[in-house]
Formats: C-alpha cells, structure tokens, sequence
C-alpha cells in the first residue's frame, strides 16, 4: 500500500490539491454565510466575537498547503508529470549550445571576443607602462618593446575581417549551416521522434535519487535530446576553430621565438638578484598574455554576425518548439529552473530548498518505520516506537555505585584456578549497576519520545519550582528583592550561551540538555507567576481580609485563582520557547531527539529531513498549545472576566 | 510584416535573456571561495593579485567556515571556484545531483585525528578496546570519514559504541571532561586541546602506512568550467605556479600567515603537514584511469549515503576531471 502511494506520488498529489482547492472554497463561502447570519447581533470587541470560526482555520490551513504545493513545484509534478522531463531536454540543449552562446553576445552585453580583445589589450597596455628598463639590456629592451607590438597587431589582425583565412570561413560557415538545420527541425511536428523503451522504463519525476528522469519520456522530449546531441558535435567543431590565418601563424612563430630568446638571454646585471627575479616575472606576464592570444579565439565581429544570429533564431525556435511547455514552465515553476549538469537533470530553485509535501510525507513514513534493519528510523534509533525497559535500569539509577563501595567486607577476587565467585558485595554492585534482571516494563522509545521526554521533564520542574518562587515574589518583598537581581540576571542571555558552561558541568548524558531547557522554562514561569501574583485585584484581596480570611486562605482562594490565567499563559509561552532551544540543546552531544536530526541532516543539506523535522516541532508545539488551550478553558473559565 | 515582427520577436528574447543573465558579470570577475586559518601557498598570488594579472579579470576571495556553505554559494551563483573544499561536502553535493565538478587537489594532508582518553590504556595494539565506548564526532564531517577509516582498520565494530555528534570544540572539552573515551577532531584549536589530554590513535605515519589519508578538493560549477575553460586553466596554473615556488621562508610565511589569520608558527606547523601537489603529480596520482580521487570518494559516499543507489552509472567518475590541469 505504502509503495503504491509512493510510486503514484503525482496522483496522490493531484488528488490532495484537488481536495484542498474544494476545501478552500467551500470554506470561503461558509465562512462568509456565518459571518453574514452573526453580523448584526455581535458588537465589535467583544471576546466573544472570536469564539469558534473552525472554518477559518480550513480555510488557512488549505492556502498555506497550497502555496506549499505550488512553489515546491507539487503541482507541476501531479498535473504536467511529463514536464520535468521535456525541461529535462531543453536543458541538454541548451548545455549543449553554452560553449558557443558564451563565446557570442547572447545572454551577456559583449561577444566574447570583444571582451578579450578589450581586456588584453588594456593589460598589455599597463604591461607596457611598467617595463622595468633597468632589468633588460638595451638592445632587449627594444626586442621586449617589439614582442608586445607584436603581440597587439595580432590582436588587431584577428579581429579584422580582412585577416581570417578562407578555412576559417568554411568551418564557422558549417557550424552556421548545422544550427540552421536543427532550427529547421526545432520547426517540424515531433512526431517522427519517439521516446525509447528504456526511457518508458525510467522511474518518473521524485520517486527515484536522481529526482528528474534523464531520458526522454516524449516525443517532443525525443526531438529535443536529439537535436542537443547534433548541437553538442556542432559545439565541439564551433571550439575546434582557430582563427589563424597564414600571416598570424608566421607572426606567432617569430613573437615565440622571440619571447623563447628573452627569457634565455642575460639581463643587463645577473649579479642584482632582484632584477632578474623582475626580469623573468616580466617575461612571464608577457609570455602568459601571448599565451592567451595565440589560441585564435578572437573572432570579428562581422565574421561571427552569422553565427550570432543563426544561434538567436535557433534558440527563438527552441521557444516556439516548446509550445505549450514555456507556459507551464512560467506558470508552474515559479522561481527556478531544471538545469541538466554532467550527469543528471536537477531542479534548482524552490524545487530543491522546498521539497514537495507529498516527499516530506514519504520521508516521514520512512523514517517512522520501526523496522531499523531494513532502513527505518534515523542512524539506529526509531522515530517514536516502543521497547522493553528493564526494571533493573530504572533500580540502578536510584542506587549510586558509591553506597556499595560503602558497605562492609571486600569485593570478590579470582580464586587459584582462575574462576570467579562474586560474593555478596559483587551482586550489590552489578544490582547499583542495573546489571541484574528484574523483568522488563514496556516503555516509549525513539527520537520523538526522547525529546518529549526532555522537553517534559523540563517543564515539570520549571513549573514546580518557578510557580511558587514566582507568586511567593508577588507577595513578599524579601523574595522579591533576593530573587530578583537573580532571576533578570539570567534570565536575557540566550540560551545557546550557556551551552559550553552545561556542557562541561553535566557532561553529554540527558541531565544537560533537561538543565538547558528547565532554564528556558523556569525564568517564564517565575515571571509570569509573579505577574499574576502581583495583578490581583487589591479590593478583593481586602475584601476577603475584612471577612477574616488568613494569610494561607488569601493565598490559596484569592491569589492563586486570580494568577493562574497568567501562568497558564506562561507555560504555553514556555513550552514553546522549550521547542525552539531543543535544536540547540541536542546540538551539545547528540545522540538522539528530534533537533539531533535536524543537526546531523543540515550538514548534508538534506532539505526533506530538515523539513520534516521542522514539521514534527511545529505540530508537537501546536497539539500541546491546543490541549493547553482546552486545559484553560476548561478548568479556568474565570480567565479574561475578572 | 512578418519579419519585422519576427526580428522584433529576436530582439525581445536577447533582452529578456540579458535581463535574466547573472552570467554577464561572471565573464568580467571570478568568484572564489577558501577558508581562513587553512594555509596555503597560492595566498601569495592573491595577496600579489598575481591571480588577476594572469586571468586578466578581477578575482574576488570569499572566506567560508564550512564546505557545505561552499557548495550552497556555487549553486546560488555567487561563487565559482571553490579553492580547498573538503572531499565530503563535495561528495555530498554530487550525491544531492548538485552540478559541481572536481578539477583538482588542493592538498594532501594527515587524515584527522581521533584522541583517545589518557588513562584508558588503549592504543593502536589494543584498539579492539573500543568497543562499548563513547565517542564523540561531528557526523557527516571529514573526521567522521577518518574515524570509519580507523575503525575498518582496527577492526572495530563501529555499532557497538555510543556514538556522539559534537562539534570539534565540543568534542575536545567532553575528551577533557571524561565525558567521551574518544573525541575526533579537526581545526588547529580544538586539536591542540584534545592533544592535551588524549592520545592520537595512530600516528601520521602509520596512517600513510595504513592508507588513511585525506584530501581537499578544487572544485567548480559545471556552468564555469564550460563557459570560461580558459579561465580555469590559468587559474590551475597559477596555484601550481605558487607551489611549486613555495620555499616556506619567512618572508612567504609572514605574508600567508597574515592572509590565513594565523601566527607564523602555527602557520608553519599546519603547512609542515601539508603536501601539495604538482599538476602532474595530481594526474598521476588522483586522476588516472585508477585515479584515487574517484575510490576516495565512492568509498565516502558509500559510507554517508542515503538509502537508495546514489553511484548509478559511476555517477561521481564523471564530475572528476582532471583536463583542466594541462
């Protein structure tokens, strides 16, 4: 079942966005039939107006579901299945072409023989400007000067039309030639091309590691790959041109001899250690300038115009060919591309940083199988399972090691033989070590478990300690004058301060990160208590003062009722404050729990984990904010009315 | 009529195209990404510019603390050569279908060190020991890969021991504190505090003898490499140009010291670990037909991978090249 639901992702997909648009609009129009029947009976203000409204919340939860859909690309993928792939194509094509697009003006202001051109010659320029006299002898000195003149007129020779031989016209006329034929097959009906039974094979787009089939699934697809392999031959001929035509090589030839002879001959003082250190780096940024000139990769600009425009209509009707396609890609893909790299299409953009729901649902899945020998679970602990505890654990941690060194008589010692008999001290010590069975109490287990256990414990002990210290600061000034410069001390500096302190004093086990987060959860709680304490009503507290309530009545019947609103308030803030240092408390050591995963998957930059373990905090964080918020209504109805 | 409109039509799209270039501006500077407090000859070059000289644009050098911020900058388009990225982080990006490439080796350097506590009596001879212990590790790092070398070699059942993610300084202090019997490390800091009270687990050269060893990584988006091979070339040859006349006196050291953010000395002690290789040494070595550059990395990505086949059709031999060392 599991596998069918994750090899149909795109239904599945489908079949949910359909339902969310239905639930969005339905919820749209009930929502505003309510407000209509309830407008004229309710006053602006008033708290009651806010009660219920559930439709709302449908209607909130289907539009952020849906913006996730879209710019995860969800939707592309359940509607047009086939587009990643035919996107796939285009993006061979155009890796195909980007030797040759680079090197003209498309998709940059200048060719790029304008910008070599420019570049060299402003360089041999300031290399000329710099010559260090005094490290040449005279008459090299002129010979440098005629090398770089030298250099310059091959420069202007190649970019002048005159100077490109008839070879070299040829072979760029064949390459103009090839990409007017595959813009003549860009304009032909696709239906000759057929997709191979291989590609039919492929898992389709997001059920496999290499996200985005690679092999066309299409007959407009076909045309494409095809196509991109001529461009590709034509590209590779287009990098074999040289513009050389015979004057240049016979000028190359002699500027290298020159330059070898330079770099050979002795300065004008081989004693000055410095100079012909200068010496040989100037030669060698001459010779490297040369070196960049004499591969005749500068072209004219008239001599590339054909080429230039062959490629632009080529790519023109590359636009027109994708037909359909290009709307889907503007519509659907918002933000980002399909790029084919060396080896394989990817998404780039939202795709790749924001996985689709339906993924993150099947990474869930997968991490939530129990099963940790057939890759469930995350790096050999479960998501949130069950196991056997043994009794004798939970024995051993109440009975410290230390006391059994305490008792009298002396551990057992290996007898003649080499056996060993533990006497009655060795079974109290592997008793304080847990090493003893005692039976097994089934119990929690898991990653989820683990941190809600932390997060918990935390919380139990922030609140018993904090609720009290808090209200006894509300109603005594020594507590509140003790405590005070204590409490707002700490209580600023965040928590991933403390973190090197913790750790050195509690060490890596559980007790650390439960004192990290018990410091989040105490310094909210003391203060909320102590606001609630402090908020009540002086009247009241008079009023059941003149009736003869003593100190412990006040504080139990008017002042604890009249706080606890607040604290309440408290500990929602509180538990989510403690879900939020999770991560940085599981970042200490870690070894389990929900932020640990989180940790370990950032270094991978595994977005679908990272997001599912984001997913799991938040949800864990709201089904404890709603049962904090029944737990108020319902055990404190007095809340908002005092 | 028609091809008015049609020229028209050609025009709109070379505009449109120009508007959504970030292309344009990588032709006339390169992006280049290094750490700080990682030394290495060719810092000289870019204090001298002698990168710019050579490639006749502007090279601009970013500073990063992790690989992995590395390899999300090249994708985002902001770098194009990533100069010493560790070999994890690169695999790790091949594996997500990144399209980055490997074009050279930065350096040779000792695998990272795995410390054990002093006072546990196990070494080298008795490393069967460690098993049932507590060790910590920044997961998914390069010393993660060296503490699995270390392991396979010992023979050591790595499931039986309580494995920690830590951050290296983390991991130093539990070593310090008893916390863990065995922390893996890697930053010149963090190392020197876990030297204090551990004991590496085996020495650099018994690694070399047991064939651990690490490497880092030149590596650059596929979008450079195709559009600007020149480019790329010469900044190969560059690197090489500086290593090869690296000579380590004090004059080289005072300026890569400066540029690397550390002192002299330890500059001198890190670089005295390095080995960097020349462009025909790396070919031989890394990229042959038996190239180590290529099993270094399978047998990584083997040992981090997700579930599910990642190395389909030798995936990663085809993103590591070494053409453009010539």
């Amino acid at each position: 079942m599991l596998d069918w639901l994750s090899d149909n992702r795109a239904i599945v997909a489908a079949i949910i966005i359909l339902l969310l648009v239905g639930a969005f609009l339905w919820s749209i129009a009930y929502g505003i039939r309510q407000t209509r029947l309830r407008e004229k009976d309710q006053v602006f203000g008033d708290p009651e107006r806010t009660v219920g409204g559930w439709f709302w919340a449908i209607c909130g939860v289907s539009v952020l579901l849906l913006a996730w859909f879209y710019f995860s690309w969800g939707v592309a993928r359940a509607f047009f299945p086939q587009a990643a792939n035919e996107l796939c194509q285009v993006g061979k094509l155009h890796e195909a072409v980007s030797p040759v697009t680079s090197s003209l003006a498309i998709k940059s202001r200048y060719s790029k023989s304008k910008t070599l051109l420019v570049r060299n010659s402003k360089q041999l320029e300031s290399l000329r400007a710099r010559l260090p006299v005094e490290a040449f002898t005279v008459s090299d000195v002129s010979r440098v000067k005629i090398v770089m003149s030298n250099t310059q007129r091959l420069i202007n020779m190649m970019a002048t039309p005159d100077f490109v031989g008839a070879e070299t016209m040829r072979e760029i006329e064949e390459v103009n030639v090839g990409f007017a034929g595959i813009t003549n097959a860009l304009a032909t009906a696709p239906e000759q091309w057929m997709a191979s039974e291989k590609a039919l094979a492929q898992p389709s787009w997001g059920t496999s590691e290499p996200e985005i089939p690679l092999l066309p699934i299409s007959a407009r697809g076909a045309k494409f790959d095809t196509l991109a392999t001529e461009a590709a031959i034509l590209s590779k001929k287009f990098l074999r041109i040289r513009n050389l035509s015979p004057p240049a090589k016979s000028l190359i030839d002699e500027t290298k001899m020159m330059i070898a002879a330079l770099k050979k001959s002795p300065s004008a003082n081989d004693k000055d250690l410095k100079l012909v250190k200068a010496r040989t780096t100037y030669m060698k940024a001459v010779d490297r300038i040369f070196k960049r000139i004499d591969d005749g990769k500068i072209f004219p600009a008239s001599v590339m115009a054909g080429m230039q425009s062959s490629v632009q209509t080529m790519l023109y009707q590359l636009e027109e060919a994708k037909g359909g396609l290009s709307y889907v890609e503007t519509l659907f893909f918002p933000g980002g591309d399909i790029i084919k790299s060396r080896t394989q299409c990817t998404e780039q953009g939202p795709g790749r940083w924001l996985p689709k729901p339906t993924d993150v649902i099947a990474t869930f899945f997968a991490l939530a199988n129990p099963d940790l020998e057939n890759g469930g679970g995350y790096k050999g602990t479960t998501l949130l399972w069950w196991k056997w505890l043994p009794v004798a654990h939970v024995v051993a941690i109440l009975i410290p090691d230390g006391l059994v060194d305490l008792l009298p008589g002396s551990y057992g010692e290996l007898d003649e033989s080499g056996g060993f008999q533990p006497n009655y001290k060795d079974w109290m010590l592997s008793l304080a070590q847990g090493d003893v069975y005692m039976g097994a109490i089934p119990m929690l287990d898991g990653h989820i478990w683990d941190s809600l256990f932390r997060v918990l414990v935390a919380m139990f002990f922030g609140i018993t300690l904090g609720v009290p210290l808090g209200i006894y600061m509300g109603v005594s000034r020594f507590c509140k004058s003790f405590f005070d410069p204590l409490i707002e001390l700490y209580r600023p500096v965040p928590p991933l301060a403390w973190a090197p302190l913790i750790l050195t004093i509690f060490g890596i086990q559980d007790d650390g990160k439960i004192f990290l987060l018990f410091m989040v959860a105490f310094a909210i709680m003391v203060i909320s208590a102590r606001t609630g304490a402090t908020g009540a009503q002086l009247s009241k507290i008079r009023a059941s003062h003149s009736l003869g309530a003593s100190d412990q009545q006040i504080l139990r019947y008017v002042i604890l009722p009249n706080a606890l609103p607040e604290i309440m308030t408290g500990v929602r803030i509180s538990i989510g404050v403690c879900w939020g240092t999770l991560v940085a408390a599981e970042m200490l050591a870690g070894t389990t729990g929900v932020g640990f995963i989180e940790n370990v998957a950032r270094t991978v930059s595994d977005y679908e984990l990272i997001w599912v373990t984001i997913l799991i905090m938040g949800l864990l964080g709201l089904i404890f904010d709603l049962m904090m918020r029944w737990a108020i209504a319902r055990y404190i109805p007095w809340r908002g009315k005092g | 009529m028609k091809k008015f409109t049609k020229s028209v039509l050609l025009a709109s799209v070379a505009a449109a195209m120009m508007g959504g270039a970030t292309i344009a501006k990588a032709a006339d500077s390169v992006n280049v990404a290094f750490f700080l407090e990682w030394a290495t000859p060719n810092q000289i070059s870019k204090v001298e510019k002698a990168y710019d000289d050579a490639m006749g644009v502007k090279v601009n050098w970013t500073d990063f603390k992790t690989g992995t911020a590395m390899t999300e900058a090249m994708l985002a388009g902001d770098i194009d050569i990533a100069y010493s990225q560790g070999l994890s982080p690169f695999v790790t990006a091949i594996q997500q279908g990144h399209p980055l490439k490997m074009v050279g080796v930065a350096m040779e350097y000792p695998a990272n060190n795995c410390y054990i506590k002093n006072g546990l009596g196990i070494d080298a001879s008795n490393a069967s020991e460690l098993e049932g212990k507590t060790v910590a590790v920044p997961l998914n790092t390069m010393a993660d890969f060296a503490f699995r070398s270390y392991m396979k070699h010992f023979n050591v059942d790595v499931s039986t021991m309580n494995i920690v993610d830590q951050e290296p300084a983390d991991g130093a202090k539990s070593l310090a504190d008893g916390n863990v019997d065995m922390a893996c490390i890697f930053g010149g800091n963090s190392s020197k505090a876990a030297a204090e009270v551990g004991t590496a687990i085996m020495t650099d050269a018994q690694k070399v003898e047991a064939g651990i060893g690490s490497f880092d990584v030149v590596s650059v988006t596929e979008d450079f490499a195709t559009k600007n091979p020149g480019l790329l070339r010469t900044f190969m040859e560059v690197t090489a140009e500086a290593n090869a006349s690296w000579t380590g006196d004090a004059a080289q050291l005072a300026i890569v010291a400066k540029d690397a953010g550390m002192s002299p000395a330890d500059t001198k002690s890190q670089m005295d670990t390095f080995i960097f290789l020349s462009p025909e040494e790396q070919k031989a070595k890394y990229f042959g037909s038996e190239g180590v550059a290529v099993s270094a990395a399978e047998s990584l990505g083997l040992m981090f991978k997700k579930p599910g086949a990642w190395n389909v059709d030798k995936k990663i031999a085809k993103v590591i090249t070494g053409e453009y060392l010539d």
